[in-house]
């Protein structure tokens, strides 16, 4: 016995690194939307790279700690309390048996990562933790519950340096690697798409983030559906982006102008509706060589 | 006609066709196989589909320019089959009424076709699961009688009950789960495909064969079925 929840909030979910391997069973990966604030804070605690975390988003939630444990909150800042006191994010903090948590609304970002010292023991469904709603796999938080995970007194003080700690009220440019059907759109329609700002819609959840702008166009005869990759960017019938998140389906068959590099779906996962970005071309070295330097720094090894 | 493109930044894609073509699943299955063997160390997940299979690496092992031109020596040596006799068969019983077919009397009107030529027309072809996807264990199956093709419907259904079985153009499916969709109903199955029983996971693979069959409106009640 760890937490009681006293509130759930809004949408509230245990994830992990993802469920990476079940794509030919038609099962999206899952996982955590913003993977930098998710690794800090399982950096912080020392715990796996793959330990669950709750993704907390927009706030509204309230935990009772009925247990000592050793936590740790990074991402969003949604005002984060102890016993009705703020507290540090980014920071390890140690909880005491009968604490109240809770995170009331968002003040910059909209998602926050609660991570405990190794992780919520909650059941792990097709190798992973990870709550997929679209896919029945797990369920969202809800009142009442408990979450189970081990109780922890470590003396241990970890804090994220303040020039790594991201500002989520600052504008993104998302970089695009010219993936799947790039080399078929004009080059006056990828000016289009590159040139304008476009506007983040109420259409942004977890499996996508729709986007409004000027519609660009492909003239394709037929698209046979295929799988499609983490941050790919399809362009709809309407002529607009959607970008395909860790909870989309696994296959479709909209043409895709190019897949966002992953630690820029991590800034976009801090993005409020009514927000603009922005894409710019990247290229697939620069793309791997930033990832292997994030992978190797926290230790992430996915196979 | 193959060819190895950029999908994201640890996958690549490898078309083997840009048709759809009853040969292509059951060799970019056994493809995948190989892979998996023979990459073990450096492939996280294969996804295939009609005439694609997506490659998701680790890029902590491998880079780009190396796995890609890995891909290419393999796909030169593999050995492409055109016929494939030995892929399993899965047998699904359907119910085919107008209480759970929601669309089939609309779909009869419109093809001035009676239910019987319709469901003969159904269950006495041969499916090939082309992939699997818009959720977990939903087989895309084809190709459904040109006689019975009809196209999706142009406002999805907020809610289809769990083992509807449905016609979108040339392909036919189960909902293996209550889910939203755009697809003509035309009769149900009591076959439970849902992950609560975790073996239904590896229920269908790309390349196997599917069969419906009919059953009568008493024996679909008198096994549980719900109208």
């Amino acid at each position: 016995m760890s937490f009681k929840v006293t509130k759930p909030g809004f949408l509230t979910t245990v994830q992990d690194y993802g469920r990476l391997t079940h794509g030919a069973h038609g099962m999206g990966q899952s996982g955590v939307m913003d993977e930098q604030a998710y690794n800090w804070a399982n950096h912080l605690l020392e715990n796996d790279f793959n330990d669950s975390v709750l993704e907390i988003t927009f706030g509204g939630v309230e935990l009772l700690a009925l247990d000592d444990v050793l936590v740790c909150v990074c991402g969003a800042d949604l005002d984060f309390k102890v016993n009705k006191q703020s507290t540090p994010i980014w920071h390890s903090v140690q909880i005491r048996k009968g604490d109240t948590l809770s995170w009331s609304l968002p003040k910059h970002g909209i998602r926050a990562y609660l991570a405990v010292k190794g992780g919520f023991n909650t059941e792990v469904l097709f190798g992973s933790r990870s709550v997929n709603l679209r896919e029945n796999i797990g369920k969202k938080l809800s009142e009442l519950e408990v979450l189970n995970c081990n109780s922890s007194s470590v003396v241990l003080d970890h804090f994220v340096a303040p020039k790594y700690i991201p500002n989520y009220d600052q504008d993104i440019v998302l970089r695009l690697l010219p993936s799947y059907q790039y080399h078929e759109f004009s080059n006056s329609q990828r000016a289009l798409f590159f040139g304008q700002h476009y506007t983040i819609t109420n259409a942004n959840d977890r499996t996508g983030c729709r986007l409004d702008g000027a519609p660009i166009a492909l003239k394709k005869d037929e698209m046979i559906s295929e799988a499609m990759s983490y941050g790919s960017v399809e362009i709809a019938t309407d002529g607009l982006p959607i970008i395909l998140l860790k909870d989309a389906p696994t296959i479709g068959g909209y043409p895709k102008i190019g897949t966002v590099f992953s630690l820029d779906l991590a800034k976009l996962a801090q993005k409020q509706p009514n927000t603009k970005v922005k894409f710019e071309l990247m290229d697939i070295h620069q793309a791997q060589k930033e990832r292997l330097k994030f992978n190797q720094f926290f230790q992430i090894s996915p196979n | 006609m193959h060819k190895i493109i950029l999908a994201g930044e640890g996958s690549l894609l490898i078309y083997f066709g840009d048709k759809i073509d009853a040969s292509l699943p059951k060799n970019i299955a056994n493809f995948a196989n190989e892979l998996k063997n023979q990459f073990s160390d450096l492939i996280i997940d294969l996804t295939p589909s009609y005439t694609s299979l997506l490659v998701g690496y680790d890029l902590n092992k491998t880079s780009h320019i190396k796995f890609s031109s890995q891909l290419q020596t393999a796909l030169d040596n593999f050995e492409f089959v055109e016929s494939h006799q030995d892929s399993e068969l899965i047998y699904i019983p359907v119910y085919y009424g107008f209480e759970v077919g929601f669309d089939l009397e609309r779909l009869l009107a419109e093809k001035y076709m009676t239910i019987d030529g319709f469901i003969e027309l159904h269950s006495s072809t041969e499916y090939l699961v082309y992939a699997i996807g818009f959720s977990p264990v939903f087989a895309f199956l084809g190709q459904v009688d040109a006689k019975i093709q009809a196209p999706r419907l142009a406002t999805p259904r907020i809610k289809i009950p769990a083992g509807s079985v449905g016609i979108a153009d040339s392909q036919t499916a189960v909902y293996p789960t209550d889910s939203s969709g755009g697809w003509n109903i035309i009769g149900r199955t009591l076959l439970d495909l849902s992950l609560n029983n975790p073996d239904n996971l590896d229920k269908f693979k790309t390349g196997d064969r599917v069969k419906f069959y009919p059953i009568t409106r008493d024996e679909y009640l008198k096994n549980g079925g719900q109208l």
